[in-house]
């Protein structure tokens, strides 16, 4: 009951106060928009690593695909945005179609294998010049559009879709986990050997989990080229898609759903607001000292810190 | 007398402020500069900060009337922080931005600024996309047509008739080769095009290609340091017969010459100043003699580009408030208006913002020093061709 009632206060601060107290204010709103971005992949990589039981180093290459396919699609196609990032998403799950040979890898050897499946879709996307323009890139990629009299590509508007879909791809995360399938994968963590005798298809319930976790990446970086309205390779499959959501992810706890998408907006925010202002050029210092004491002193993550925190004043209380 | 005394008075204030209305008063103007200090781009965008501000430091003793502040925000060399520093400085009251470095970075703050009405200008892309956008407000004063024109007219002085083009897949170094492999090809030239991906550090299969499929004259190099470097050792050991090495940015620069003296010698590159630097113009002299003080250091090119670009927008702010146009888009229409020679040679741009006028110049390394050799009318030195590092 009282989950519920945070979740509605998260959710009124979220579309109420923000826009409302911050709307105007292009920097903070900015700022908020790159971190749900980050939140968005940190949410999708703890999506594959807790129920998929996979550590991922390449889902920049999901990110880049889903950007390129929504970016030529509207560039090229003159496709509605909003159906050109869905379609970005379907793209970034094709991609990951032919990652499926490196299931059959675990630990760091699935995790390096995918990284070097991110260069190769960087090179195509280099190479590819007739398509994808090559190192130049794509620019004037086409904005939100303007609906039902409001601007979507206006600070306030863009923050709200980025919003509506990292919470959209929160709720479907809550949904697998409680289903079934959600179980049987939870059951594949403590033994797969033992998951795979009663009958569970392990192998196809990792696909499908590499495929949901592919498909919201590629919708963040479609949303991310539309909001940036510029492409090149190097920026689209840069490394930092995947680090920078990794550090949100462990920083706000990767095991809880909320987890990575809170630690994503503290992480930059407090970065940026408070670290920058007190040391402009160098302020990572503070942020990467910040990040091992909380690893060393809750490495569970923040959400689950805030959890014991409120049950402890309960119980005193 | 009284009625007299008063008239006068009277008379005297509304002189005043007709006066007082036609003559706009001495301002400080607050300039944002969007600038990498950290990341990938911390090296260039250090240099160029660095310009902008012995530019701010002249422009202050100098215009005798108004004076600039800047504030400087670092974009990290990511885009999303160059939107959010644009942004941040806007909320400032900043009347323009200098800066910006990566057409990445540029093109959505530039964006970013067009939204918001600031002018922006830059030389740090030499992406054709940036000025294909029209923006009003958008300014640059290099591009790649002016890094092609120096390549080729060195190779016409040259008189070679082929060359083999080495060039990273980077956005500006790929638009750069082949803008040039296609200007050599319409004049007969015979080119190989060998492109390379960043991330290698092995030149060796490469120039052994080129040493034994192209034997071409000369070899042209279109990356950044580190690409430079791999390539004049793997040439340096496989001594391919050509008769000189020709590269572009980052290459014929004091820092390059003192870091890899085997590998330097009568190497080609474009710069705007010759090593030890030789100032022949009042400005130049005051540039030099500024930033030797700031920074106790002879300036490189990107410093040159860093003052050029922010003196230019002060220039037109300061003229724009003495119109009254500040805050009626009066900075952009003077920066458009801008005639004048510079130290990266005569500015104008056109209505994309582009300079119509950007000619680089080319520099060789020569016993530990640089020198001008084209064009003809700037240089100080002549070439020595043929000759290689080997």
């Amino acid at each position: 009951m009282k989950t519920n009632a945070s979740i509605w206060v998260l959710l009124l601060v979220a579309y109420g106060a923000i826009p409302l107290t911050l709307g105007s204010n292009h920097y903070v709103m900015s700022l908020l928009v790159a971190a749900l971005v980050i939140g968005g992949i940190a949410l999708a990589w703890a999506l594959l690593g807790n129920l998929g039981g996979m550590v991922s180093f390449g889902h920049s290459a999901f990110f880049g695909v889903g950007a390129y396919v929504s970016a030529l699609l509207t560039l090229k196609a003159g496709t509605p945005i909003v159906i050109a990032m869905l379609l970005g998403g379907v793209g970034a799950l094709l991609a990951s179609l032919v990652m499926l040979p490196v299931l059959r890898l675990r630990g760091p050897y699935f995790a390096l294998a995918i990284l070097a499946y991110a260069h190769i879709f960087k090179i195509i996307a280099t190479e590819w010049t007739a398509v994808t323009g090559g190192s130049a890139g794509l620019s004037s990629i086409p904005r939100f559009p303007t609906a039902f009299g409001f601007d979507f590509s206006g600070k306030v508007g863009s923050y709200l879709i980025i919003l509506s879909v990292v919470l959209i791809f929160a709720l479907c995360y809550r949904l697998i986990r409680a289903s079934d399938y959600g179980i049987a994968l939870r059951a594949m963590h403590d033994s797969e050997d033992a998951t795979r005798v009663i009958g569970v298809n392990s192998v196809l319930l990792k696909a499908l989990m590499l495929f949901v976790s592919a498909f919201m990446t590629g919708v963040i970086g479609a949303f991310n080229a539309h909001y940036i309205n510029f492409l090149e390779p190097d920026y689209a499959f840069n490394g930092l898609w995947v680090t920078l959501p990794i550090v949100a992810a462990i920083f706000g706890g990767y095991r809880t759903i909320l987890g990575p998408l809170i630690g994503a907006v503290t992480v930059y925010l407090i970065d940026q607001l408070v670290f920058k202002s007190l040391i402009p050029y160098g302020h990572q210092l503070i942020l990467g000292a910040l990040l091992v004491a909380m690893i060393l002193f809750s490495p569970s993550g923040l959400v689950p810190l805030l959890r014991a925190s409120v049950r402890r004043n309960h119980a005193a209380g | 007398m009284n009625r007299l005394y008063k008239k006068t008075v009277g008379l005297t204030l509304l002189a005043g402020l007709f006066l007082g209305c036609g003559v706009a008063a001495a301002k400080e103007f607050l300039v944002g500069v969007e600038i990498p200090l950290t990341g990938s781009l911390a090296r260039v965008g250090a240099g160029m900060n660095e310009g902008i501000s012995v530019a701010v430091d002249i422009f202050n003793k100098t215009n005798g009337k108004h004076t600039i502040k800047t504030i400087v925000i670092d974009d990290e060399s990511a885009p999303a922080k160059a939107i959010a520093a644009v942004e941040k400085l806007a909320s400032q009251e900043v009347v323009a931005i200098s800066g910006g470095y990566g057409s990445n970075n540029i093109a959505p703050a530039s964006d970013a600024a067009n939204k918001l009405g600031l002018p922006y200008i830059t030389s740090g892309g030499v992406d054709d996309s940036l000025v294909a956008r029209g923006y009003k407000t958008f300014f640059r004063i290099n591009n790649t047509v002016g890094y092609q024109k120096a390549m080729v007219g060195l190779i016409d002085a040259l008189k070679v008739k082929s060359a083999s083009i080495v060039y990273s897949t980077k956005e500006a170094t790929a638009n750069l080769a082949k803008d040039v492999e296609k200007e050599l090809t319409t004049k007969g030239f015979k080119v190989g095009m060998h492109a390379f991906d960043p991330a290698i550090t092995d030149f060796k299969p490469i120039i052994n290609k080129i040493k034994l499929q192209d034997k071409p004259e000369v070899i042209l190099m279109c990356g950044y340091e580190n690409d430079y470097v791999g390539i004049l050792r793997a040439a340096k050991v496989l001594k391919p017969k050509v008769k000189a090495m020709i590269g572009v940015w980052s290459l014929a620069t004091a820092k390059m010459a003192a870091d890899f003296p085997d590998l330097m010698p009568w190497v080609y590159g474009t710069a705007l100043l010759p090593f030890p630097a030789e100032f022949k113009t009042a400005d130049g002299k005051l540039f030099a003699e500024t930033y030797q003080k700031l920074y106790n250091k002879e300036p490189d090119y990107l410093g040159q580009f860093g003052y050029v670009q922010s003196l230019l927008l002060f220039e037109a702010i300061a003229r724009a408030a003495d119109n009254d146009t500040l805050h009626k888009g009066g900075v952009a229409e003077e920066l458009r208006k801008t005639d004048r020679e510079t130290l990266v040679g005569r500015v104008q741009f056109n209505d994309k913002g582009d300079n119509i006028n950007f000619v680089h110049r080319m520099g060789q390394h020569q016993n530990g020093k640089i020198g001008i050799v084209w064009p003809s009318e700037a240089a100080n030195a002549k070439p020595n061709f043929p000759a290689v590092p080997w």
